[in-house]
């Protein structure tokens, strides 16, 4: 039988697939919104759906008012006010990149078998799919220079973990709290990096992090 | 009221944004007094906290905090000053953040809460983020967005971490409170793989913002390109906040009994850290990133003497407090020497004797103090760390921590050297004053003075934080059981 969360893990590796493959930064972004949504979806579809209170369905959209719209709208914002909105020349390709995100999927698939061993009752490819999301997110940090990307894969990275960190979701039903205060920090964090991707446009004409070289030893 | 520790400097922080100049000025200092007050009473008497679940004062909790404060107090004496003679962009904003990232510190001090923990660790980094850019140069811009992209990315990774060392202990109750304290206290299991994965990535993660290699490749950027009174905050104050992190998944593993595990990893990160500070430390031209590669040793150090545990985890706790002292007062009087010199390099400084000699006794004796001279605190630390190690008989990592040190020392005092008496020609663009030596005396005496007499409230929480009950001795003969 084909679940729902079934559909949302499939497509959050789709996903990844796709932000690897994209040039655009606009397009990068939207990928991302997309995901965040999905991610958010995840735990509540997993532990939550079928005795959903009023404060559940309260969080759930409020998580996926700030993944899928508020981050992604900041980013957005900034790369308005960025020249190049395209990563001309990537450090790794953009259909290396896409075969690196397989290789990382199988490798993601390989780990996650030898450690589910340890803890069961988990969707099977729940931590598969946080690993490659976690894996992209670093892949993207790495192989690209424009500092919009870097802020982008930064929150794949963030994506990822998030999703990891759902397993715990069954067990913890009153940590919403403390979810939210990571969540506030993330923003805020995807806000300090906005700002500075701005400051570097305007100082290079370009936020390109290849300007930022000068200090060294 | 336990956080209220953290909730007034945020709100005064807050309210900074809105207030002119002068006024700034003077509610930077007047908090750091009370802040110090407040952690008085709360590592002296104890308080209770509101919200116990997320809030626990920690023997080691409470040395960060009282370190921190103490510290943001002579460095708010020394900004004060600092700005009168230098110009400063936005300067609401710079007073506002300065509080807000004495909230964020403290608030990592008193939490006991595993996640809260990372919240405020990674506030911390946003908090110091605009400080770091406020002179608004090119390099100062690049400085910033490597700290905020490398920190972030690391305290993301010690998220995962976090989330693995849950997983890893299965629990009977699933609403208990997720405090370090009472993790194994209700647990029925551990899995160790989850739990030395946990380790492995929280290492990494907060790893990152303490400065070990070979995640330290933010630091000297940072530290050099931030204004010198932050450079003492973030040296000081900063990179412990993070190293409790690592400290309490220690206590995790240890009391899950496979500490060989996280102590080995903390003792070769720790002596990887020694050595890499020594290489760049000694072809180094700009004194403020010597001071920013000096703290990553001690940092090392720090690590090396936790992982070898018992003695040496002692004189590692000792050793972060009078690195604080030290690391801020020399951060503070390369401020001085930049104001005077108008450079960072190391040959466009010298003669400091006649030029400024002031600053020259505080440079000098802060330079001893952290190469491990008596009287001042390190020469305990790092002699305890060594019999530590040599009781644990760990040989051949105490003959590498010694080398290690003995490069430091070298590279170190060839460049100080070259500052103190090299052949300067120039003019003194700023001469130095009284009240911006003062706070940097204040803490070299602080240092010595907590050599000679270690108060047995700060004897007991060292005690408590490393579990480690001994005799310690300080240089005035004192013994305290």
């Amino acid at each position: 039988m084909l679940h729902l969360s079934d559909i949302s893990l499939v497509l959050i590796l789709l996903s990844v697939l796709m932000a690897l493959g994209s040039s655009r930064i606009q397009e990068l972004i939207r990928i991302m919104a997309f995901q965040g949504v999905l991610v958010s979806l995840v735990p509540f579809l997993l532990e939550r759906v079928h005795t959903a209170s009023q404060l559940d369905i309260l969080f759930l959209l409020l998580f996926i008012g700030i993944k899928g719209v508020v981050m992604p709208g900041l980013l957005w914002f900034a790369s308005q006010r960025v020249s190049a909105k395209m990563e001309l020349e990537p450090i790794i390709g953009y259909h290396a990149s896409i075969l690196t995100g397989l290789v990382m999927m199988v490798i993601a698939a390989f780990i996650s078998h030898k450690m589910q061993v340890a803890s069961e009752g988990l969707h099977p490819l729940l931590l598969p799919a946080a690993f490659t999301t976690i894996a992209a997110g670093l892949f993207l940090l790495v192989a690209r220079h424009k500092a919009l990307t870097q802020a982008t894969g930064y929150l794949i990275l963030e994506n990822g973990i998030y999703l990891a960190g759902s397993v715990l979701a069954r067990e913890a039903h009153t940590q919403f709290v403390v979810e939210f205060g990571i969540l506030l920090d993330i923003l805020v964090g995807i806000m300090v990096m906005g700002i500075i991707v701005h400051r570097i446009s305007r100082s290079f004409d370009d936020a390109d992090t290849m300007f930022l070289q000068e200090l060294k030893g | 009221m336990l956080e209220l520790i953290f909730i007034i400097p945020a709100l005064t922080g807050i309210l900074t944004f809105f207030l002119p100049r002068a006024m700034g000025r003077m509610v930077i200092t007047g908090l750091g007094v009370l802040h110090l007050g407040f952690t008085g009473i709360i590592c002296f008497q104890g308080l209770p906290a509101l919200w116990p679940d997320y809030f626990q004062t920690t023997p080691e909790g409470n040395l960060v905090l009282l370190v921190t404060s103490f510290l943001y107090l002579m460095v708010a004496f020394y900004t004060v000053s600092y700005m009168a003679e230098t110009e400063m962009h936005n300067e609401p904003v710079f007073s506002a953040c300065l509080l807000l990232f004495l909230a964020a510190m403290g608030m990592a001090a008193v939490t006991d809460h595993i996640i809260v923990l990372w919240i405020a660790i990674e506030a911390t980094t946003l908090m110091s983020a605009p400080l770091i850019f406020l002179h608004r140069s090119k390099e100062a811009l690049e400085a910033t967005w490597k700290y905020v992209l490398i920190c972030s990315v690391g305290i993301a990774l010690a998220l995962l971490g976090v989330f693995f060392t849950l997983m890893a202990i299965k629990s009977s109750d699933s609403n208990t409170s997720m405090t370090f304290q009472n993790l194994l206290k209700n647990a029925t299991g551990v899995e160790p793989i989850w739990l030395k994965a946990g380790f492995i990535f929280t290492l990494i993660g907060y790893g990152t913002k303490m400065g070990l290699a070979p995640m330290h490749t933010w630091l000297p950027d940072a530290h050099s390109e931030a204004p010198s009174p932050v450079s003492a905050l973030l040296s000081g104050a900063l990179l412990n906040c993070a190293f409790l992190g690592i400290l309490k998944t220690h206590g995790l593993l240890t009391s899950a009994g496979i500490q060989w595990y996280s102590s080995q990893l903390l003792v070769w990160f720790g002596l990887f850290s020694i050595l890499i500070a020594a290489v760049f430390m000694m072809q180094q031209d700009n004194y403020k990133r010597l001071l920013a590669y000096s703290s990553i040793e001690n940092m090392g150090v720090i690590a090396f003497g936790i992982g070898i545990g018992g003695l040496a985890a002692y004189g590692a706790l000792l050793h972060l407090i009078h690195h604080a002292l030290l690391k801020s007062s020399l951060f503070l009087s390369s401020g001085n020497m930049l104001l005077g010199f108008g450079s960072k390099k190391i040959r466009e400084t010298g003669r400091m004797p006649r030029y400024m000699p002031r600053t020259f006794t505080a440079f000098m004796s802060g330079f001893a103090g952290i190469s491990g001279f008596p009287p001042f605190g390190i020469f305990l630390s790092e002699m305890l760390i060594v019999f530590g190690a040599l009781q644990q008989q760990a040989y051949l990592q105490t003959a590498v921590f010694l080398i290690g040190l003995a490069l430091v020392f070298a590279g170190a005092a060839k460049a100080v050297i070259r500052i103190s008496f090299g052949n300067f020609t120039g003019e003194l663009l700023v001469p130095e004053k009284w009240r911006m030596v003062i706070p940097i005396y204040l803490l070299i005496a602080t240092s010595v003075l907590l050599t000679i007499y270690l108060p047995q409230g700060i004897h007991e929480a060292i005690s408590m934080a490393v579990k480690y009950q001994g005799v310690a001795l300080t240089m005035g003969g004192y013994i305290h059981g």
